[in-house]
């Protein structure tokens, strides 16, 4: 039987969002010796929950976050009145988005921590900035991550990754066909793919089972463990006898003490019942969208303006994920359903170049994450009829011979673009609705063409008999599942609102951690710099409570 | 390759809930308005050389969709279904219902409304209903895996497809 705390235990830490950094912070902390109670919207699902049902899981989306019960609202800039629409998702379930990603793995590159240095000026109408933390800072904590949790992968096989101080603990995943096309074209662009680095176990792993390449991946949750999500920590977390992991538990507000100290979080449990969970210090991991919309929900006499956004800062330099999408179909089959989604990558575009005319980069990589259901509805050439006896016979021969190819582009922050509280909408609980705003910079729509039409060489050279793009995937994005930049990491408080140990500048004893505190977007595939800065924040709470600093 | 204790009781239980989906017993349409929807799944996804709609039993995904999960779809069809009625009365006036048009003609109506909400929404549930898990109530015999060649294993081994098997053959390890 695992440990249980009562509300009125003044317990060291709550967590509030088990995700990807939500896992690993309990899980941390709880080893550490601290007693944590961890606070999640969604249900704690099992390996057994999970199945291979394309209509329920992702059709209907039943691991993510419900926009019926949970509406969002959006408009592009912050004269527009926002009209109801999803704008915003993620997975809402212990282990978060680690439970349904794609798993690819990357880890930022030495030059992410400081591009406006290396750019040489401001990029007009973006707010590109350097982080207050280098890639070293981080190494230590990309190499805990990727050894705590089991990534395969091939160190040193990408020229453009920063140093490492140990390589994978697993080899790379079987290369696919769709490996192999890209791989030998773009050998002969003078490109240098990789095997991808992925969050998927290629051979057994601390009693976990390898892989079987099901090849239900991404948005399903793996039923048998070897997708080395944060869900795979929560039994050594368990296991302290420290660590109460509450499911079903949707946080509306962080509390503040006279003092100006939080002091424990509440929340609505399953009945909808409010109940106040007391706590010494609090750490917030909802992710880059739900963690400023709990700050800003969390107005006190302190904070009227919400928690920890003294300057203002909470919500702005929202970031989301561009990815331009390319597909190409091959004379012979790829069967490229099976094993997991993606096996090779490219790094040689991720570099902002001043020779292209604006700033970005993008990472590629080649993959196929089309279940039937969504291949014949959505993922068919736009000029080909969409029913009938033609296209069934297209869609029959298309999909074993079918491969894509997936830019992930930078996002610049713009100041504008931001996470607010909705005027008008209120969710199922009736708190204000999540509001979005956001408009890409002209340059990411650049870059994202600009990559289009590197994608277009590969496939070209790889042979494909006919290439087609998702026409909507190379415009401005209106929907997001990455989440980035809400709450800037940075020394000054006047323009951030944690610091570099993602300590809150207004609050000494709350942390944020998850995409909220990213300063840039990288090239997407955010989720290893998310777990290495839960990673990093856990080290350094410890080392400052030995300290009585916290 | 052998089957766990674990895996033959999943299997087992999920028969078992296929089973059920799969009767042929209307729970939300009446048989009329059944055989139209059905008529026009059916040139979404025609039977021809390969089993289409019919033979996937997309009808009865359709009825339990409207039945359960998808109630809010309802009116959609009610209305939709309804319009769709006057565009063929409009087409072919001495037409009795979708089903009784020729082949031909419903291609034509289809064609004349295949930018409506209704037509999308019965694609789109026509296309779940064929490759969806059967135990929706369509999918029957898994024809819609075939016809685009999955397996629909729970495991698979490299090598997977054409091009990784000819690279493993090249540079063996």
């Amino acid at each position: 039987m695992s440990v249980t705390f009562r509300p009125s235990d003044t317990v060291d830490f709550v967590v509030v969002g088990v995700g990807a950094a939500g896992g690993v912070m309990a899980k941390e902390l709880a080893t550490a010796g601290f007693r944590v109670v961890a606070l999640e919207h969604g249900p704690w699902r099992h390996e057994k929950d999970f199945t291979h049902d394309e209509i329920a899981v992702a059709e209907r989306g039943q691991l993510v976050n419900d926009h019926s019960k949970q509406p969002n609202t959006f408009r592009k800039t912050p004269n527009e009145k926002a009209k109801l629409q999803p704008a915003i998702g993620y997975c809402q379930t212990v282990g978060g988005g680690s439970v349904h990603f794609t798993a690819n793995y990357w880890r930022f590159h030495p030059e992410d921590f400081h591009e406006r240095s290396t750019w040489g000026s401001a990029v007009p109408g973006a707010d590109l900035r350097d982080w207050p933390i280098t890639y070293d800072d981080l190494e230590p904590y990309y190499t805990k991550a990727e050894w705590d949790l089991g990534i395969s992968g091939l160190a040193g096989s990408n020229p453009f990754d920063g140093p490492r101080s140990k390589p994978y603990p697993l080899p790379p995943m079987p290369v696919k066909s769709s490996g192999v096309l890209f791989d030998r074209a773009a050998k002969k662009l003078g490109l240098h793919p990789f095997p991808a680095p992925m969050a998927v176990l290629s051979q057994p792993y601390r009693g976990r089972a390898a892989c079987v390449h099901c090849g239900f991946c991404e948005a399903f949750g793996c039923e048998m463990g070897a997708k080395s999500s944060s869900l795979m920590l929560m039994p050594a977390a368990v296991k302290t006898d420290r660590c109460e992991i509450r499911p079903s538990s949707y946080v509306r507000k962080i509390e503040v003490g006279k003092d100006g100290r939080v002091n424990g979080a509440i929340y609505f449990d399953q009945q909808k019942r409010e109940i106040f969970q007391r706590a010494k210090a609090v750490v917030v991991c909802a992710n880059g969208a739900e963690t400023p919309r709990l700050l800003l929900l969390s107005k006190s006499n302190a904070f009227p303006h919400g928690l920890a956004n003294s300057h203002g800062n909470v919500g702005k330099y929202l970031m989301f994920d561009n990815g331009g999408y390319a597909m190409g179909v091959f004379e012979h089959p790829l069967n490229d359903y099976k094993s997991v989604v993606v096996t090779r990558v490219l790094h040689d575009y991720y570099r902002a170049d001043p020779k292209r005319g604006f700033w970005g980069g993008s990472g590629i990589d080649a993959r196929f994450d089309w279940y039937p259901v969504a291949f014949a509805g959505r993922g068919m050439p736009t000029d080909i009829p969409q029913w009938g006896s033609e296209w069934k016979r297209t869609v029959g021969q298309y999909y074993t011979h079918t491969m894509g190819l997936l830019a992930h582009t930078s996002c610049l922050a713009v100041e504008q673009n931001s996470i607010s509280l909705d005027d008008e909408v209120k969710d199922a609980w009736g708190l204000p609705a999540m509001r979005a705003t956001f408009k890409n910079h002209p340059d990411d729509v650049r870059m994202l063409r600009f990559a289009a039409e590197r994608q277009k060489e590969i496939l070209t050279t790889a042979g494909a008999k006919k290439i087609w793009f998702d026409p909507g995937s190379l415009e401005e994005q209106t929907f997001s599942v990455h989440l980035m930049g809400t709450c800037r990491m940075g020394d000054d408080p006047a323009t951030s609102v944690v610091n570099k140990w993602n300590r809150a500048h207004d609050v000494p004893n709350l942390f944020l951690v998850d995409g909220s505190s990213l300063v840039t977007s990288g090239r997407q595939q955010p989720t290893e710099t998310i777990q290495a800065l839960a990673y990093r924040t856990a080290d350094y709470i410890q080392q400052a409570a030995k300290r009585g600093e916290i | 390759m052998t089957i766990s204790r674990r895996e033959w009781l999943l299997a087992a239980a999920c028969w078992a809930e296929v089973l059920r989906a799969q009767s042929d017993q209307l729970t939300w349409f009446d048989s009329a308005t059944a055989a139209e929807i059905k008529a026009i799944a059916c040139q979404i996804i025609p039977d021809d050389e390969t089993p289409g709609a019919d033979r996937a039993g997309v009808i009865w995904f359709i009825d339990r969709a409207l039945a359960g999960y998808d109630q809010d779809k309802r009116e959609l069809y009610k209305r939709g279904l309804a319009e769709m009625q006057a565009k063929r009365a409009e087409l072919f006036p001495r037409s009795s219902s979708i089903a009784a048009l020729t082949k031909d003609q419903q291609i034509q109506l289809l064609r004349a409304t295949e930018k409506t909400d209704f037509f999308q929404a019965v694609r789109y549930h026509t296309i779940l209903g064929f490759f969806g898990h059967p135990k929706y109530g369509g999918n029957r015999g898994e024809v819609g895996w075939k016809l685009i060649g999955v397996e629909y294993s729970m495991q698979y081994q490299p090598p997977f497809g054409y091009y990784d098997a000819q690279a493993a053959k090249e540079s063996p390890k």
